[in-house]
This record gives structure tokens, sequence and C-alpha cells, in this order.
């Protein structure tokens, strides 16, 4: 509760700061103050409460994925260092849209009360609409905005009208209430809870890009500008997760046999989508975006198998996911500004060509952060994979997971598209500024990924 | 404590040159080929203690590495557990030999020196672990993770179409390893720690009072499911996973079978899920597709360690995982395996006899010799088993050996067709000599170790009670092919007048130091294997013996 109202009166503040004719302050309070949200966070550790006349609940589970949101949105801001030189940026607005943005994942992932979770998507959404066009000037950045927006209503508008059909079954909004309801009508649920959850699930799904509701995916993310792209989908999409993990473990799971099948066949299809298509990409920041649907194929796995473990595997595959995805982004970011081609910014494969010879640093963050990705042993990414594979084998479900595991192994060749540019191409002679700060975010990021691919116990107990 | 030296000596290594700066002067090759002398007496001093009477496990090592709770399914606990038997053992010592020759034949690298040694490091590391793990996991670990030196060291020292070949082979055996990874996770939930569920059943105080008869009695136990879920310990224990009485009733994979999938037991299809596995690493038609291009792509002295080294994991993963750990499977389809390990046998060979190219005719030659460590393991019978250990050694020290010969004349004229010379016996005569060496050895001349091998397998193939008799009659045919394409080759290139396509003849200087270096310690291990082949059968022997109980059924 204490971090929802603290980023909420940081979000004001960092606007009143915008005032300000130096820029150079808003950076460094962001950070505190996520920093500030994030140590908030934990004085609930260990504990369930129960806030806002029982519409948010925490508890240790809720605290780790808030702590992976808040972690995430660390790292991206500590990377925007660019806006300090960009005349046309505002970013005091950018940040306070950031934090007002996590205010509504916050929420996302805390919520008892389905209000909640609906108020939580659209405080988390359209912060993200007016980011996702914050390059005024960009056609793309345009027409991203009003792709996810108009996409983004429809959804958010779907996934009301599914919580309006489960109050119709259920004559409640609260989860547990859901909960409750499901298991006295064991033999006679309402078919408007049926239609209620199909909708809901629709609406979350598109917040996650799952197919076949990740259309807007790779259009928004190639033309949001790249910062906000890994914002988007790593806060977007660990929110999105816990979420759907809440509302499916809690109100649901007395109905698993409704919705299980049709989960996993969208979780085919999605893991089908993502990789295939990433394949065939020649731009780096879009074979992300349908790299990112390929990964929500994989969370979706564990939701699938909804078992005990789902929860840990969940936890840690969206921390493994988030960190490979910053530090991608990170070096794409600083990559593309300074490679540039004739149309400007050169977010391809090929800007990344000959780079680990000129910048062995940077091309050693991304190798880790792509055999992440593609879950090579000893990296985060392995583990995080392990886990959801072990949740669908301990379930039974062992054709999804040999669907899963040929899927992974189409996704290594083209996360090693890049590897092969960087290492085995030869590229621009000068070698890519890179600021400190910015590059120990990048190895932090990497050494974190590293140690948890080494000791991936280390998480051990704490879900 | 000597296996975790066999593995950490290099780790280490590749990290020191990793951090050294990169400099000109700082003697990389000087360092690798240290560690790689300390690796060589490292696995002899191995080779010293190894008591080879005995059949099971010696020199272990155990300690915990992971320990991953997953909810209902336990703990995933995974072990350091190292250790070496019959099997293994001959497989250390000879990846340390091929090892250091490799290191020798790096001498020309010019290019990047400190990433090439440092991954080279890196890359033996990873093999040796291969070895002489024995928790399945850490097993997994090496294997997988060798891909990585590896893909790097075609991809950016090898020729024109290295990034081709390098994710050609990354991807065919990453394919491989993930249905390696399938079937590891199933039989993680299907086997118990004896051991440490008796710890937790209260049927023991602690591990160590645990013996035979206690491990028995938990077995029983179990069988009768008097041991609630909650207290049965998981394990990837090898040693473990090889014995049928610690597999759970009604698991995934337990031994009566009672998971079907389309009616086939989910035991037969995880068997072939490791068998594909393994088989592309060995590599089985028409799985091989990879291996002429990694070669042909490859440097040469990649090309000696993939071929020496890299291929016998896959026939070690037969003997050691997918026979060892599914006996059933290896019993019920030996026909059609051992059919496999023939047409390989036969194809390998017709593909080699078409090769222009000296390197992809040796390429397609490991793939014909290959074939006969698959008859060998599936004829279930002592003579194959150790004879298909014998042609791992065997085929490592002579295809070693080739791809040194092929990067003799290629360093000297940038060219390798076989059509390009004539006459070279002329000019280059000690080169011939070992040249001829490797190449009888290779087509199964007496006195060789090719022969022995080859023989063996065959001899097991002709005494197993699972194959008919036709299937190593043609394997047969192998032989004759290696005679035709090596003697056929070695007569067009050496004999007759001297002549070069290029009129290269100039360049043409017979053998250096170094290339004596390596070829003729490698031409007198063929020869003295060749000689006395007990040498390495009395160390696989026992282990053998024991390893076929499983199949007196």
């Amino acid at each position: 509760m204490l971090p929802i109202i603290l980023l909420s009166v940081f979000g004001i503040v960092l606007l009143f700061m915008g005032f300000l004719k130096s820029k150079v302050l808003l950076l460094p309070a962001t950070l505190v103050f996520i920093l500030a949200a994030l140590a908030t966070t934990f004085m609930d550790w260990g504990k369930t409460y129960l806030y806002f006349q029982n519409m948010l609940l925490t508890n240790n589970l809720a605290i780790l994925f808030t702590t992976i949101v808040l972690l995430s949105a660390f790292m991206v801001v500590a990377l925007s260092n660019s806006f300090i030189e960009d005349e046309q940026a505002q970013p005091a607005e950018y940040y306070a849209l950031l934090l007002f943005s996590l205010v509504g994942a916050i929420m996302m992932i805390s919520f008892e009360n389905l209000i909640m979770l609906f108020v939580g998507v659209e405080i988390l959404s359209v912060a993200m609409y007016v980011l996702a066009g914050s390059d005024k000037h960009s056609p793309r950045s345009n027409e991203a905005a009003l792709k996810y927006f108009l996409m983004g209503a429809f959804a958010t508008g779907i996934m009301l009208f599914g919580i309006a059909l489960l109050y119709g079954a259920t004559g409640t909004f609260v989860v547990s209430g859901i909960k409750s309801y499901v298991y006295t009508n064991a033999y006679g649920v309402s078919l408007l809870l049926y239609m209620g959850i199909i909708l809901l699930l629709i609406g979350m799904l598109f917040k996650v890009s799952a197919a076949p509701f990740h259309f807007w995916t790779p259009d928004v993310y190639d033309g949001t500008p790249g910062l906000f792209t890994a914002f988007m989908s790593t806060v977007v999409k660990t929110a999105g997760f816990a979420a759907l993990f809440r509302v499916l473990s809690v109100s649901f799971v007395g109905v698993y046999s409704f919705w299980w099948g049709t989960l996993a066949a969208l979780t085919c299809l999605t893991l089908l989508i993502g990789n295939v298509t990433a394949v065939y990409q020649t731009s780096f920041k879009r074979m992300m975006a349908y790299s990112s649907i390929s990964h929500a194929g994989y969370l979706l796995i564990g939701l699938t198998a909804l078992g005990t473990q789902t929860k840990q595997a969940l936890v840690f595959y969206s921390l493994a996911y988030s960190l490979a995805t910053i530090s991608a982004f990170g070096v794409l970011l600083v990559v593309s500004r300074q490679r540039q081609d004739t149309n400007g910014v050169n977010e391809n494969f090929d800007a990344f060509n000959g780079l680990a010879r000129q910048n062995p640093l940077l091309g050693f963050v991304m190798a880790v952060s792509m055999l992440s990705l593609a879950g090579i042993p000893l990296t985060a990414g392995f583990w995080g994979k392990f886990m959801i594979f072990t949740t669908a084998a301990d379930k039974g479900i062992y054709w999804i997971l040999v669907f899963a595991v040929l899927m992974s192994t189409v996704g290594i060749y083209y996360y090693f598209r890049v590897i092969i540019a960087m290492y085995f191409r030869e590229g621009a002679a000068e070698p890519v500024k890179v600021a400190p700060f910015y590059r120990y975010v990048l190895i932090a990021a990497t050494i974190l990924t590293l140690v948890l691919g080494l000791a991936p116990g280390l998480l051990e107990g704490l879900v | 404590m000597i296996l975790s030296l066999l593995i950490f000596l290099p780790l280490i290594g590749a990290l020191v040159v990793a951090l050294l700066p990169d400099n000109q002067h700082i003697p990389f090759k000087w360092l690798t080929l240290g560690v790689a002398m300390a690796e060589l007496l490292l696995s002899v001093v191995a080779y010293t203690q190894f008591d080879q009477q005995q059949a099971g496990y010696q020199l272990l090592e155990q300690a915990d590495w992971i320990t991953l709770p997953l909810g209902n399914l336990g703990v995933v606990s995974i072990d350091y557990l190292l250790g070496v038997d019959g099997i293994s053992l001959p497989l250390v010592v000879l990846s340390s030999v091929i090892l250091l020759i490799g290191v020798l034949s790096s001498w020309t690298i010019e290019n990047r020196q400190k990433a090439y040694f440092s991954l080279y490091l890196l890359l033996s590391g990873t093999i040796m672990g291969c070895f002489v793990a024995l928790d399945f996991f850490l097993f997994f670990l090496f294997f997988e993770f060798m891909l990585l030196p590896m893909y790097f060291l075609i991809g950016l020292w090898g020729g024109p179409r290295r990034e081709y070949a390098s994710i050609k082979f990354f991807l065919y055996t990453l394919l491989g390893s993930v249905l390696i990874l399938l079937v590891m996770i199933g039989l993680y939930l299907s086997v118990m720690d004896p051991v440490s569920t008796a710890v937790m059943a209260g049927l023991a105080t602690d591990a160590a009072s645990v013996d035979q008869d206690l491990i028995r009695l938990v077995q029983a136990q179990l069988a009768d499911m008097h041991i609630s879920s909650s207290q049965i310990v998981h394990t990837f224990d090898l040693r473990y996973m090889a014995d049928g009485g610690n597999y759970l009733p009604n698991a995934f994979l337990s031994g009566a079978g009672e998971t079907t999938f389309w009616g086939i037991p989910a035991r037969m299809i995880a068997f072939w899920a490791v068998f594909l596995g393994f088989a592309i690493k060995l590599p089985i038609v028409p799985l091989h597709t990879w291996l002429p291009d990694a070669h042909v792509e490859a440097p040469t002295p990649v090309s000696v360690v993939l071929a020496g080294v890299l291929l016998k994991i896959g026939g070690y993963g037969f003997i050691r995982i997918a026979w060892g750990l599914f006996p059933d499977g290896g019993a019920q389809y030996a026909q059609t395996l051992a059919g496999l390990g023939v047409l390989s046998i036969v194809y390998g060979g017709l593909n080699a006899l078409a090769q222009n190219d000296l390197k992809k005719m040796i390429a397609y030659s490991s793939v014909s010799h290959m074939g006969f460590v698959l008859l060998g393991v599936a004829s279930l019978t002592s003579e194959g088993i150790n004879g298909a250990i014998y042609q791992m050694v065997s085929h490592g020290v002579l295809s070693a050996m080739l791809f040194l010969i092929v990067g003799v004349i290629y360093d000297r004229t940038h060219d390798r067709r076989i059509d390009s010379y004539r006459g070279l016996l002329q000019v280059m005569p000690h080169y011939a000599v070992l040249t001829a060496v490797a190449f009888f050895g290779s087509l199964g001349l007496p006195g060789f170790s090719g022969f022995v091998g080859e023989l063996f397998t065959l001899m097991g193939g002709f005494q197993s009670l699972w194959l008919p008799g036709w299937l190593p009659s043609v394997a047969v045919s192998g032989i004759v092919l290696a005679a035709a394409y090596l003697l056929w080759s070695l007569q067009r290139m050496f004999f007759g007048p001297l002549w070069t396509r290029d009129g290269v003849e100039s360049t043409l200087t017979d053998l250096n130091g170094r290339e004596r270096l390596m070829l003729i310690p490698l031409g007198l291990l063929a020869l003295l294997l060749g000689l006395l082949p007990n040498v390495l059968f009395n160390l696989s022997n026992a282990t053998v013996a024991q390893w076929l109980e499983k199949f007196n059924v």
C-alpha cells in the first residue's frame, strides 16, 4: 500500500520538478524514488495484509513480483541518461508517467478486488499509451501510440465486460469471493461465469501479448522509443502475469478443467507464432517483439500447468526474462543511436556487426542476455525454462513440453543471429561510447543473470 | 580430487587467459600447452590409481551444488558428483592426449590468440566434465555448455562458410540436447535416491549408516508404496537411475511401463529421445549432415578435437545413458539400432568414396567408423561393447591423425582437393609414410588399432542373440569401402610423377618438427593399441561385464 502512495506522490513531485531549469536532478531523483518504494515494499515481508477496504492484498508473492517490476523500472530509468542531452525530450513527464504506470503495475500485482485489477490495468496502460507516442515527431511513434491505444481500449473494454459477467454470476468482485462461489456451486456453475472467465482472459492475454491477441506487439514495440519498449516488455508483462496468476490460481482454480484446454491451445499458438515469426525479422527490435511474444508463451505454460510450484517458476522466469531483456535493450539503445544509417536510428541486426571487437563489454553483455533468453545452461534463463518445463512435466502435460522444447530450439536460431553479427562479422571501426553509470547497470544485470544461472537456489524459500 | 583438477585446471586456465591483457608478448600458447600437459599427467595418474579388477565407479567425489525446492516435486538436488569406471576412463585418457595434440596443432593460429586459447581451454574443461560427471544434470550442463566454445571456435576461426557450419552444428546438437533434457526431467520425477529417502522415511539415522540391505528394504517399501510421496527424495544420480529398484511405482518412466503414448510405453519413447540426442552427436545417418560441414569449415585443431573427442561423447552417452538407463529399450529395438549403425557404416563409406575434398572424405569416414560403435553397443555382447569402446579410442587417435594430415597439406597450399596432387611421395617422403600409417590404420589393417575395434564390434554383431547374421555381414562391406576410398586417395595423391593443379610444387616441403611431434606419437599409439589391445580391454572388461548383467533377463 505504501509504495502505491509513495509512487503517486513522487510522480506528482517529479512533474513539479519539471519546472526547474536544470534537468540534471530528475534522473537521480527518480532512481531514489523507486528505491524508496522498493524499500517500503519489504515492510510487509512475511505477512499477509488486506488494504484499502479489502481491495488490495499483499503477500510474499506480491512483494516478489513488485520487486521484479521495481527493479526493472530502476534499470530502465538508469539507462535513460540520453534525455539530458535531447532538446526535444521532456524527462520530467516521462519519469512521472513511468512512476504512475508502476502504481498501476503494483495494483495489478496485489489486487483482491477485480475493480482494482481494472483500475490498475488502466493506469498502467494509459501511461504506456502516452509513452509509446513520446517521440512526437516520428510517424512511427505516433502510429505505435494510436495502435496501442485503440487495441488496448478494446481489450480493456472486453475485460470489463468479463468482470461484469463475473459479478453477474457470483455477486462479488472479490477474488476470494469468486473462489468460494465456484466451490459451493461445483456442479452447477452459471454459464455467465464461463463467459466472464473467457472475456477476462482475453483482456489480460492482450496485455501480455499472447497469440492470437498479439497483433499490436511488433508495430508498437518497433515504433515506441527503445527505452519505453524495454519498460513495456518487462514491467507490463510481469504485472500481467502476476495478475493472471492471482485470478487463475485463486478464483478459477475450481474450474481448471474448463479453462486449461483453451489456455493450452493459446500457449502453443503463442509459442509457434512468436518463435517462427521472429526468425524472419531483419530488425533486432522487431525480433525482440516476437521474442517477447514467445516468452509470454513459456510463462503461459506455467499457468496452463497450474500447480504448487507455478508461482516459483513464474517469479524466476519473469526475473530472468526482465534482466536479459533490459540488458539487450540497453545495448541496443547505445548502439542504434551511435551507429545510424540513412534512415536515422539503425535497429537492424547489422547495427551489431563487429561490436564484440570494438566493445568487448557490450558484446559480452548482449551475448549473455541472448544466451539467457535462449535458455542456455549457466544463465538464469535456463533455470527459468527448466522450472517452467518441470511444472508441465509434473502436471503430466508432456505434449506441451515437447512442443515448447522444439520451439526453444527455433529460438536459438534468432538469438544467435545477434551473436553472429557481433562476433563473426566485420563492422564499423570506431567503438561505441558508453557512459560509466550506464555500463555499471549493464554489468550488474549481466552478473545477476550469471549468478542466478550458477546458483538458482538463491531465491529458495522466498516464494 | 584428481577428477576435479581435470575439470577445473583448464577452466581456471581459460579464465586466466581471458583476464590477461591482449598482448602480443604473452605466450598464450605455452600457457595452454602447459595446462594440456598437466591434464595428460593427471589422466595418467588417474589411470594408475584406477583398480582395473573392480567394476564400479572409482575416484568418487561428491558435494552438494544446487538445491532448488520445487514444491510438490520435492527438492531438485544437483550434486557435484564425479567418478570414472572402465567405460569413461579410456575416454578421459584419450581426451587428454588429443587435446594436447590439438594445442600443438593450434601453434599456427595467429589471429586473436587470446580468445582462441581461452575458448580452447574452456572446451577442454567441459569435455573432461562430460566424461567424469555422474550426476545426470551435471553431465547435461557440461554437455550443453560444450557447444558454446565449439560454436565460437568454428565460427571465428573457420573457413568461408563458417557461419552456416557453426550455427548448423549448434542447432543440430542443441536439438539433441533438448531431447535429453526432456528425458532427464522425466527420469528425475521417476527416480528416488534410496539413501536420502531412507533417512527421510526414518529408516536410517544418517546417510552413512545406509548399507546395501537397507537400500533393498527401501526399494521394497517403495514398490509396495509404503513410503509417502513427501518422503521420497528425487535424484539425478546416474548410479541410482541405472538401478530399476529406485523407480517409483506408477511413475512416468517406471519399469512397468504403465504410461503409454499411442500404445508405446513412455520408457521406449524416452529411450528413443536420448538415443536421438546422442545419435546426433555420434553422428548416425541420417542425422550426420552437420558433421561434414563443421569439419570442412573448422580449422585443423578444432577438427582434430571434434573428431577425436567430441564424437565420442555420443558413444559414451549411448553406453552410459541411453542403454545404461533404458536397457529394455536397447534390448527391444536391438535390430533397428544395429540396422542404423550398419546404414551409417555403408552410407558413410559410400559418401567418402565420392568425395574429392580430402577433409570431407575423412569426415564421412568418421561417420562410417562411428557406425561400428553403434553396431557394437547394439549387439549387447561383451565383445561388442568392449569393441565399441575400443573403436572409439582407436578412431579418436586415427581420426585426429587424419585431420592433422589434411592440415599439413592445407597449410602449405590452401587446397584440399585430392585430384590437385600427384606424386607427393617424391617431395614429402615422411609425410607420405605417416599418411600411409594413418590410412592403413583406419582401413583396418591387422596390427593397427582400427582392426581390433572393427573386429570386435563385428564379432559382437555375429555372436549377438539379438541380431540376425546378415546385419554384421553387410557391415563388413564398410571395411571394404574404407580400403577403397583410402587406398584410392593414397594412390592418387602420393604415387606417380609429381604434379599439382596450381603449380605450387615449390611450397611442398616435408614435415617440420612440430608436425612430426604430433603425428609420430599418434601413429605409435595406433600401433601400440593394435599390438597390445589388452591394455584397453583390461581397463573396460570388468565394467562392461557388470554393465551387461542388466540384459540377462
